[in-house]
Formats: structure tokens, sequence, C-alpha cells
């Protein structure tokens, strides 16, 4: 029993990851906090299953869309609403944070409500990526489907992390996240840099909200609980810290299962705001962020 | 400070006598409607926004005079209604214990979120607020044998007529923005706003930051608590959605266009955004579209809100801009510095 809850807690966290990782390179790179990010998971989890069901596009096509989609948003949304927080307000510190903060929430309830408004307050549940009988592994009764939406997460997370790590892209995103000036005085060209972070998130965001369409069914409200996840992972994993996020994601995802199995199912969902208090009482800073003092 | 304009454009000093005037001129226009008969429809709405007027009041306490933003005015005000709903239901304490008691839980519940959030440098009390504003939500929908879920839990009304809510509500709104005004007097009002203006700088010249921000924080989750309770002994149910983040929405888009670091722009924000719901929901609910674009056009072009704009035309007339002059100057010195 114990090790069916954790690799199906696992399991989640992967998907959480991939929510947390998009959060935490937009921290990394322009110190806001998206509170909109899940709406992009939202966005993301209606493209395709309206795509699908609306205008019976196969699956194969449907996902890509769903990604396209996502990044697409972030990365008007960056373009118009997000460049002030460095383009105009230089050296505005409070007033940067201030509006960052104003602006997505914002923007987080206006595509819920705009959402609402075109398809209506209901949920949809998404089709499954393959068929088939489920399988056994490890104790743990898994549908063919849901193995296919973990294994397309695990690609696109590694591959994130690879692009992060190995590829000038990469390397450019983690340059101004170190230090945005020198970053630019050394040629990179921080405002593309930023939108690539957005649209990177924005995509990543909405592939999970496809992915875990058929285990959790879309609504306009649906994105709130894996945004506060998300949020919860990134403080624990230390703000701006890929690798943070991806372990803080399966921890959570762990916790969860353990505390539905030990505690109580029903409030699953609580765990996290208990993880988010220990974090910030005993290790503020998160796995991996470095303690900074400011001067 | 007489009758500067700071670096963020919002009048501060002796402008806040004048807003509290305008404040009070409009609450006295609100005052003479009863009896000109303003039917108990709109007078609902007035109470309803007279209580969103109260959370705005003191999450511009945070945002717009200390800098912090918290994501939970909505999330404290349920904490206080159910306080006062879970006193009565199982343990017969009247209204007026149970509001208080609402007031303090809810304060009490803000200095340990305050505690642990303030003394980090970063988003994390608006990240902390969210989640503990969605999780307290989701734990009083799931907890049915205790609060009965959506169903909500009965509270005894606290007066029998709507125009003595009315005027109650009124009364309450009146002493805040009396408090507040009293409040930006003292010393601890400098420290605030220098905090908000550069809480570095106000370290530096010894100002306990970590102190009054919790205190800051204490203070204006305990109002909302209060203004939580008080508001379900009116409804006379308690029951989740009092804390939905729309709701939270609503009060920011109230202080954002009403005019954030103002002593009156909550008030006139939520009479507008309020009133205004109220034809926009006739029209086919559009107050959960129009309010969202609303505050990102203010955050990005007014950022001062209708208060602070008409504050700073009002000084620009009379030649007292100085400070407004002196801002792009002393933003290019910081940028040269960065």
């Amino acid at each position: 029993m114990l090790a069916t809850m954790l690799v199906s807690g696992l399991i989640s966290g992967v998907f959480y990851a991939l929510m947390a990782l998009g959060l935490t390179m937009i921290f990394g790179v322009l110190r806001i906090v998206n509170f909109a990010h899940g709406e992009f998971y939202m966005i993301g989890g209606f493209v395709y299953v309206l795509l699908y069901y609306g205008a019976g596009v196969p699956i194969w096509v449907a996902l890509p869309a769903a990604v396209v989609a996502g990044a697409l948003l972030g990365w008007i949304v960056e373009k118009l609403l997000i460049r002030p927080v460095y383009a105009d307000f230089g050296s505005w510190r409070q007033g940067r944070d201030e509006y960052a903060i104003i602006v997505t929430f914002g923007l987080s309830l206006l595509l819920v409500a705009a959402m609402t408004k075109i398809v209506g307050p209901w949920s949809l549940q998404g089709p499954r990526l393959i068929e088939g009988r489920p399988l056994l592994i490890l104790g743990l009764r898994i549908a063919p489907h849901q193995l296919a939406a973990l294994a397309v997460a695990a690609v696109f997370l590694l591959g994130t992390l690879a692009m992060l790590n190995y590829t000038l892209w990469g390397r450019q995103i983690r340059a101004v996240a170190q230090n945005r000036f020198c970053a630019a005085v050394m040629g990179v060209d921080v405002a593309k840099v930023s939108t690539l972070v957005f649209a990177v998130a924005g995509g990543l965001a909405a592939l999970a909200g496809a992915l875990l369409s058929n285990m959790i069914s879309p609504s306009p409200d649906v994105g709130a609980f894996p945004a506060i996840k998300s949020y919860v992972i990134i403080v624990l994993g230390g703000l701006g810290s890929p690798l943070g996020a991806l372990l803080g994601g399966l921890m959570l995802g762990a916790i969860e299962s353990l505390g539905a199995l030990y505690i109580s199912f029903g409030y699953r969902d609580t765990y996290g705001l208990a993880l988010l208090i220990l974090v910030l009482l005993l290790r503020p800073q998160g796995l991996f962020g470095e303690l900074r003092r400011e001067v | 400070m007489a009758g500067r304009v700071s670096s963020l454009g919002r009048p501060a000093g002796p402008t806040s006598l004048a807003q509290l005037g305008i404040a009070f001129a409009l609450l006295a226009v609100l005052a003479v409607l009863p009896p000109l008969g303003l039917g108990i429809y709109w007078q609902g709405v007035v109470i309803t926004s007279l209580y969103l007027a109260m959370l705005a009041l003191n999450w511009n306490l945070l945002s717009g005079y200390t800098g912090l933003f918290s994501l939970a005015p909505a999330g404290f005000a349920m904490l206080g209604a159910y306080v006062t709903a879970l006193l009565w239901t199982y343990a017969g304490v009247g209204p007026l214990f149970g509001i208080a008691a609402g007031a303090l839980f809810s304060a009490l519940v803000g200095l340990i979120v305050g505690v642990l959030t303030l003394r980090l440098a970063g988003p994390y009390l608006a990240l902390t607020t969210l989640a503990l504003a969605e999780i307290l939500r989701v734990i009083a929908l799931n907890s049915f044998d205790i609060t009965r879920g959506e169903i909500g839990l009965e509270v005894p009304a606290l007066f029998a007529h709507q125009t003595t809510y009315y005027y109650v509500f009124m009364a309450v709104v009146a002493a805040m923005l009396l408090g507040l005004h009293w409040l930006l007097g003292r010393p601890c009002g400098l420290y605030l706003r220098a905090i908000r203006n550069d809480e570095t700088g106000a370290r530096a010249r010894g100002v306990r930051t970590v102190f009054w921000k919790v205190f800051a924080f204490t203070v204006s989750s305990g109002l909302s608590g209060f203004a939580g309770a008080l508001f379900a002994h009116y409804v006379i149910i308690v029951s989740p959605s009092i804390g939905h983040l729309l709701v939270t929405g609503l009060v920011i888009s109230m202080v954002v266009i009403g005019g954030m670091g103002t002593v009156v722009g909550p008030l006139i924000g939520a009479l507008l955004v309020n009133g205004g719901s109220e034809y926009l929901r006739a029209a086919g609910d559009y107050h959960h579209i129009v309010f969202p674009i609303l505050v990102i056009l203010f955050a990005r072009f007014c950022r001062e809100g209708i208060a602070g704009r008409v504050a700073v035309l009002f000084h620009a007339r009379r030649g007292r801009i100085r400070g407004r002059r002196e801002a792009p100057l002393a933003e290019a010195r910081e940028a040269a510095a960065s």
C-alpha cells in the first residue's frame, strides 16, 4: 500500500513539476510571480478538449495545439502586460512588484471569467491519449493512457531542463537569471529572453492541463489548485531554481499521497499549506535557493 | 512632506484631511438616501458596498501605505465569519462576542502568517496568503460534519431592520476612515509609508521594518476578520463563498480603481465597483470580465487611481508639484546607480 501510494504520488508530482518549472523560470528571469499560471493550465486543457470534441481533430494534433496555444498566450501576455515591469519602470523597485502582482492576478480573474462566458461554468472531460487494458506496475494499476501522459510529461520536463543546461537559449536564460544587467551588457537580448521564458512556461502549463484533462476535467476555475501547488513547490525548491522545482514537485506529490494514506484523503489539497509553513519556518530559502541578505 | 507628491505620483501628507472630508461628504450623501426613499434592494447593495469598502480600506492600508500584497482579504473575512458562526452553533456564544472573537482570531492568524513571511524579502506574503485563502475555503467546504459545506451555517441577525444595518455599516466605515487618518498622522504612519517607498532606506534610518510590517498585516487581518464576522450577522448565513477569490478580486479592483495609497480611494472604488456590478450583472454577468480589464488598465496607465489622479491634478493647479518635477531626475539617478 505504501509503495503504491508513493508511486501514485510521484506520478502527480511529475505534473506538478511541469507547472512549477515554468513558474520558477519566470521568477528567475523576471523576479515576479505569475499569478495567472493556473489559467495557462486551464487554457491548455480547454484547447485540447474543445479541439478534440468540438472540431474532431485527432489527439496527436490537439495535444501540440494545446501546448502552442499556451505558449502563444504566454508570448502575448509578456509582450502586452509584463514588458512594463522592466521597460518603463526602470528603478521603481516597489512599483514593479506591485504592478506585477496586480496585473497577473487581474489577468487570472479575467481569463477565468472570459472562459466561463465562452464555454460555460461546466467541466469537460478530455479524451484518453491511448486505449488499452490497465497494467500492473509495482502493485499499482496504471492505465496505459496515464502512463502515456506521464511519459509525455517526463519528456517535456527533461527536455526543458536539457534546454536550460545545454543550449544557447538555456545559457541566455540562466545568464539573465543570474544577473540581468550583466547579461544585457554581454549582448543577451534580455527582452527576448523574458518573452521566451513566458512562452515556455505557458506551453508547459498548458501541456499539464491537456495531459491531465482526462483525470481532472477542465472547468474555467480548474487552474486555482495546480497553481497554488506550484507556488508551494517553487518556495520549497527555492525561488528561481529549476532543479528545485523538479524535486519539489515530486516531494509535494509524495507528501500528498502519504498524507492521504495516513491522515485523511479529503484534505489532500491542504497538506501543501502545511509544507509551505514548515519551509518558511525552517528553510525559507528553499531546498536549492541561496540565502541572500539585501544590502 | 507638506504638499509633496511621492515619486509614485501619490499624494502624501495634508491631502489626507481633504480626502477625509470628501469621504465623509460621500457618507453623508449615503446617510440621507434611506429617508428619501431608497428601496430595500438598493439599501442592500449599499450595505454590501460598505462591507467591501471595509475590506478595501484594510487592503489599502497594506498595499497602498505599506507596500505589502495580501491575496487573502476575503479569506480573513471568511475566517472571522466562521469563528462567530462556529461559536454560535457549538457554544451558543452571542453575536457581539462572536464578532470580537472573529476579529481576534483573524488577527492571530495574520500575526502568525506575518511573522513567517514578512521577515523574508520577496513575494512570500502574496504566495502564502493566496494558498491560505484557497485552502481555508476548501477546508470549510470539505468539513461537512462541522461546517455543513456549501449549505453554510445559520447565525442570528444583529438587528431587526435593514436600515439599522445600513447606518451601523456606515458608522464602521467612518470609524475605519478616522482610524486610518489618525494612524497616518502618527509616527507609525510615517514608518509604514517609509517602508513602502524604500524598505532598505527605512531600515537604515532605524525603522524596525519587520515589526511594523507584521503590525500592519496583523491589524489589517484582524479588521478584515471583524468586517467578515459583522457581515455574517447581516446575511445570516456563513458559507465558503464569503472567502472566494472573486471577492478578493473585487476588493483589489476597488482599491486599484479608486486609488491605492489614498484615504478616500477605496470608498469611491467600492461604491463604483459594487454599484457598477449591479448594472453589469443585469446586462448579462459581465462584471467579472469588465473589472479585471479595468484593473489591468488602471495598473498600466493610471496607477494612482481616480482619487490619486484628482489629487495630483489639484496639486498641479496650485503649483505645488515640486516632487513630481524632481521624480524623473531621481529615477535617472537611481537607474544609473543600480
